[in-house]
């Protein structure tokens, strides 16, 4: 009796200390970036946290390291768990996008687009997509986008007098003479990640054209439609020509990009993302060009890209309101331009920035390829359940193990099942 | 006096495979002493430039290895305790006292060494989600523990189906219990296999990536093997943070072995070979 | 020493005298043995047996809730399996990874067991350092063995154009026919301290007079190996392998670090495809259904190995 009575005071005397305690700090949990245990970019971070807590007294940012992606469920995990993050910055793109989407992990943001003001700070054509993705509802706001194309040694090609041409037989040409010149001419590296995906979906781009593909990547064309073969016939014949060598299929990103820091390799096809790369690889990339890939169709020499990366809101968030400030605060154009004038920017953002200067030269060269248009990168817009079929038949395509129009048929395969 | 000289050779002659063998091992010290540059463009198998000790000091900062290490200490402490005290009396059981069904049970637990984690970690996690266990070190103990449990009592009954079962039946002469049989006479004879289970769970759960992944999620409770996923990204990988993590992550193991590794063999040998 | 418990033998052994003085079989025993026995089988049938049963249940019920509305329920998810030509190839490639696991680490477990176990000196210093090995994880494993077998700057290739080989130098991770070895090789170079250990206990067990009475009929080291050494291993080399066989059908990490089942599936194991099925392609039944042919495979494997040794013996 005692001892009930006891409890009954102890609990009402925490009541009551609950209901007088000044407010605790609010934590907003941001799942990401993945760069932050790079002292350079959580030199970045750490400022705009500390900024914005100055401005929003009484609130602490924490930043959760990642520990994976969409791809390998690691962020699904978290979004799932207890302790998940408020908001979640992480690889995306719409087929990514879609697997947390569909799994009614993240909560639709359509509204505050209009409500926030959101839609005006995006690219028009940007807003656009994201509307026509998931029959008009937005699941995340991109923060970088990736613009994909072919980085080349400048200094290298001056020597040899070599210029990237405007057509695909003057770039197999191209290709043939640094051969010669006893240099690997391409390198890629697809073991395990999507550098097979790039070199592909360019050459899928300057193949069948940026509107073929985007009706094959919705499902309107078949993978097996003439121009798509044609893209990937064009791999198998760089490999055939040794151009590509079926041993990179053993390579991942960093082994290849190693052949091109070393200049065994005269380009690799990839994104923005490649000049921090080469930073931590203390290459210099003063004397790196980047080109869209040439095209023998009419104006289809484009980089290819899609969103990059995005935030989404998770739907066990336990501050959504705190996250949608937070989102505010980085669409803003202080932040915005404070992140595109750090020495580690390499992003296209998802607006234009006036009057900003690339903090590289050869970042110049990839926002001119932006402002030019962008193709689709299909690893960024299939279905998360087909991609795997997707890489692998890449795999396939540079190893000698199928064939253009058998591998094509194998993706649609993929496809179709995954429409049904 | 031959003999000697020729066991001298043969134990020199051992060095080649040896050399072979941790190749690796060395490659990965060497590794962790470059800078990122040098890991991403020199030559792999040249000696760093510099001894870049301060790769160490920025894995343990940057990957919060000292929390980490914490975590990974208390997991491990806590799946040993529990698999001895709960593996002990169960081995006992099924190696010294007959009770119905004890094959049937056996053959049960049998069933789990079999399974690999990647089949049950989706229910697995549901179930601890069900629970209030996610994200928690309790919780993946306890996981650890239940799916370490096979081995375990496997362990312990085979070392005890080789104690004289005389010793046994003096005890009980005396009116012993069984319970009091295992304390007092069983358990203090069995330090090899104790250590070998010790020395096998807490290498097992040290190294474990693939159930922590999927259940810890707070960096506060993640464990070593989580910490160096951390340095990597979609793109770009912070290696010389990889390898100078690993090495700080296995040292640890390493010691314990050379430690117990007399006791430990022969912990294995009765506990796992004979019977 | 086999994995499963020899009830025949145990009589043989025990006889009379298990009764003598003991508690009575039956509700007795069972009485007795509970609390001994709760808490392990408790946690186990908690945090293993019940995931494995949800396991199974999901293999009968659920669809692929990533991939569409297709029903899942009976056997359907089974059969879209047994359609599926990547589960075939996973399947016969799972196999080969277990018969080179066995080969590859158990052989060299054998190897360096019997090169130890007849030194006088530095004995211990061998069965430590041959160990280190083992302490690595094996996703540490896989990014170390990747840039052996790089191609262009790899140790191994490296070597061979030292060498003047250059017609040896492979695509060690990319030529389909050496990707499965390659892997292979990595994760027994991981994997062998185990079972290195268990052969030394198991060859210290041997009973010294047998090696005295060779020597003295002139045995060469070969006969010693065929009429002794491996003699007395019998039940050291069943126990490793059933260990290898079962390891090996669960091998996963080293091949989704080096490889994640390319190039073009031909390192696809049907581990790494349950992984995919569930969290890539989110088709939760058909992951399920192969988790529980897996598990079949490996009692049947278990089973039927231990059965054949018994008819051996």
């Amino acid at each position: 009796m005692l001892r009930r009575l006891g409890l009954g005071l102890a609990v009402a005397a925490a009541g009551i200390a609950a209901g007088f305690a000044p407010a605790k700090a609010e934590i907003l949990k941001i799942w990401g970036p993945e760069q932050i245990t790079d002292p350079v970019i959580a030199d970045l971070w750490n400022g705009l946290k500390a900024d914005f807590e100055k401005a929003n007294p009484g609130v602490t940012v924490e930043f959760m390291v990642p520990t994976g992606t969409i791809s390998n469920g690691a962020v699904q995990a978290a979004i799932q768990s207890d302790a998940g993050p408020d908001l979640v910055l992480t690889n995306s793109g719409v087929g990514r996008v879609g697997i947390v989407a569909k799994a009614g992990l993240v909560v639709p943001l359509t509204r505050y687009y209009d409500e926030r003001g959101w839609k005006a700070q995006l690219y028009p054509w940007l807003y656009d997509t994201l509307k026509g993705q998931f029959g008009g509802e937005i699941y995340e706001i991109p923060d970088g986008l990736d613009v994909i194309g072919v980085f080349y040694h400048k200094d290298m090609f001056a020597e040899h007098g070599w210029t990237m041409p405007d057509s695909y037989e003057g770039f197999l040409k191209l290709l043939g003479e640094i051969k010669q010149a006893g240099i690997q001419p391409l390198t890629v590296g697809p073991r395990n990640n999507a550098n097979g995906g790039h070199l592909f979906g360019n050459l899928l781009q300057v193949s069948a054209g940026r509107q073929v593909v985007g009706e094959v990547l919705s499902g309107k064309r078949p993978w097996t439609d003439p121009a798509m073969v044609k893209g990937a016939q064009r791999l198998v014949d760089l490999v055939a020509a040794d151009y590509v060598q079926p041993q990179m299929v053993g390579l991942d990103l960093d082994a290849a990009a190693r052949l091109w820091f070393t200049k065994r390799a005269a380009m690799m096809v990839a994104g923005p993302w490649f000049t921090n790369n080469a930073r931590k690889a203390g290459f210099d990339m003063a004397n790196a060009g980047y080109a869209t890939m040439p095209s023998d169709i009419a104006g289809e020499s484009l980089a290819t890209g899609g969103v990059g990366w995005s935030w989404m809101l998770p739907k066990t968030s336990r501050h959504p309101d705190l996250a949608l400030k937070w989102l505010d605060y980085i669409l803003s154009d202080a932040v915005m331009t404070r992140r595109a004038s750090h020495q580690s920017s390499w992003m296209v953002y998802p607006r234009a920035l006036s009057g900003l200067k690339p903090t590289q030269p050869v970042l110049a060269s990839v926002f001119a390829a932006a402002d030019k248009g962008v193709g689709y990168n299909p690893s960024v817009y299939m279905p998360g359940n087909v991609l795997e079929a997707y890489m692998q038949v890449i795999q396939g395509l540079i190893g000698g193990q199928i064939g253009a129009e058998a591998g094509m048929a194998q993706i649609d395969g993929q496809m179709q099942q995954a429409a049904k | 006096m031959s003999r000697r000289r020729s066991d001298r050779w043969r134990a020199l002659g051992l060095l080649p495979p040896l050399a072979f063998l941790l190749g690796p091992f060395l490659w990965l010290l060497a590794s962790s002493l470059k800078t990122e540059a040098e890991i991403a463009t020199a030559d792999p198998f040249s000696a760093p430039d510099r001894l870049m000790w301060a790769n160490y000091v920025d894995a343990w900062r940057i990957g919060s290895f000292g929390e980490l290490v914490l975590n990974s200490l208390a997991n491990v402490a806590a799946v040993v305790v529990l698999m001895i005290l709960v593996c002990a009396p169960a081995g006992y059981a099924f190696a010294k006292m007959r009770f119905r069904g004890s094959e049937a049970l056996f053959y049960l637990l049998i069933l789990g060494l079999t399974v690999p984690i990647q089949a049950i970690v989706i229910p697995l996690y549901q179930l601890l989600s069900g629970l209030g266990l996610l994200d928690s070190l309790a919780g993946i103990t306890l996981a650890q523990v239940g799916n370490g449990i096979p081995f375990g009592v496997f362990l312990m009954r085979n070392f005890f189906r080789n104690v004289p079962h005389e010793l046994l039946e003096a005890a009980r002469v005396d009116g012993c219990s069984h319970g009091r049989i295992l304390l007092r006479i069983f358990l203090p004879i069995s330090a090899p296999a104790v250590l070998a289970l010790v020395v096998i769970s807490a290498l097992g759960t040290w190294n474990d990536f693939f159930l922590p992944l999927v259940v810890l999620i707070s960096p506060e409770v993640q464990t070593l093997p989580l910490g160096l996923v951390r340095f990597a990204g979609t793109y770009s990988t912070d290696h010389r943070l990889v390898f100078a993590g690993t090495v700080i992550s296995f040292l640890p193991i390493v010691l314990l072995y050379i430690a117990t590794q007399r006791r430990f063999t022969e912990g294995l040998t009765q506990g796992a070979l004979k019977g | 020493m086999t994995v499963l418990p020899d009830s025949a033998a145990r009589r043989a052994r025990g006889g009379g005298r298990l009764l003598a003085g003991t508690a009575r079989p039956g509700g007795e025993g069972l009485r007795a043995a509970i609390p001994f026995l709760l808490p392990a089988v408790g946690l186990y049938a908690l945090f293993t047996l019940l995931p494995i049963a949800d396991t199974l249940r999901l293999s009968v019920t659920a669809s692929d809730t990533g991939a569409g509305a297709a029903a899942g329920g009976g056997l359907q998810n089974y059969a879209r399996l047994a359609g599926d030509p990547i589960f075939w190839q996973a399947l016969r490639q799972t196999v080969v990874w277990l018969v080179l696991h066995l080969v590859f680490a158990g052989g060299l477990g054998f190897a360096l067991a019997l090169a130890i176990s007849g030194l006088k000196v530095g004995r211990i210093f061998y069965r430590c350092a041959f160990f280190l090995p083992h302490v690595v994880s094996l996703a540490v494993v896989g990014v170390i063995w990747s840039k052996i077998y790089d191609p262009y700057f790899g140790l191994i290739n490296g070597a061979l154009y030292t060498l003047g080989l250059d017609s040896l130098a492979r695509g060690w991770l990319s030529e389909p026919f050496l990707v499965l070895f390659s892997i292979n090789i990595a994760s027994s170079w991981q994997g062998f301290g185990l079972y290195m250990l268990l052969f030394i206990a198991g060859l210290q067990g041997i009973d010294r007079t047998l090696y005295d009475a060779a020597e003295v009929d002139g045995a060469t080291a070969v006969q010693t190996l065929r009429h002794v050494t491996i003699p007395g291993l019998r039940e050291v080399m069943t126990f490793v392998a059933s260990l290898a066989l079962i390891n090996g059908l669960k091998g996963f990490a080293t091949i989704w670090v080096m490889t994640q089942g390319g190039p073009f599936y031909r390192s696809e194991l049907l581990t790494t495809y349950i992984y995919k099925l569930a969290f890539q392609l989110q088709d939760h039944g058909r992951a399920a259904a192969l988790c529980v042919v897996l598990s079949l495979m490996a009692i049947a494997i278990t089973v039927g190995f231990n059965r054949w040794r018994e008819r051996v013996r």
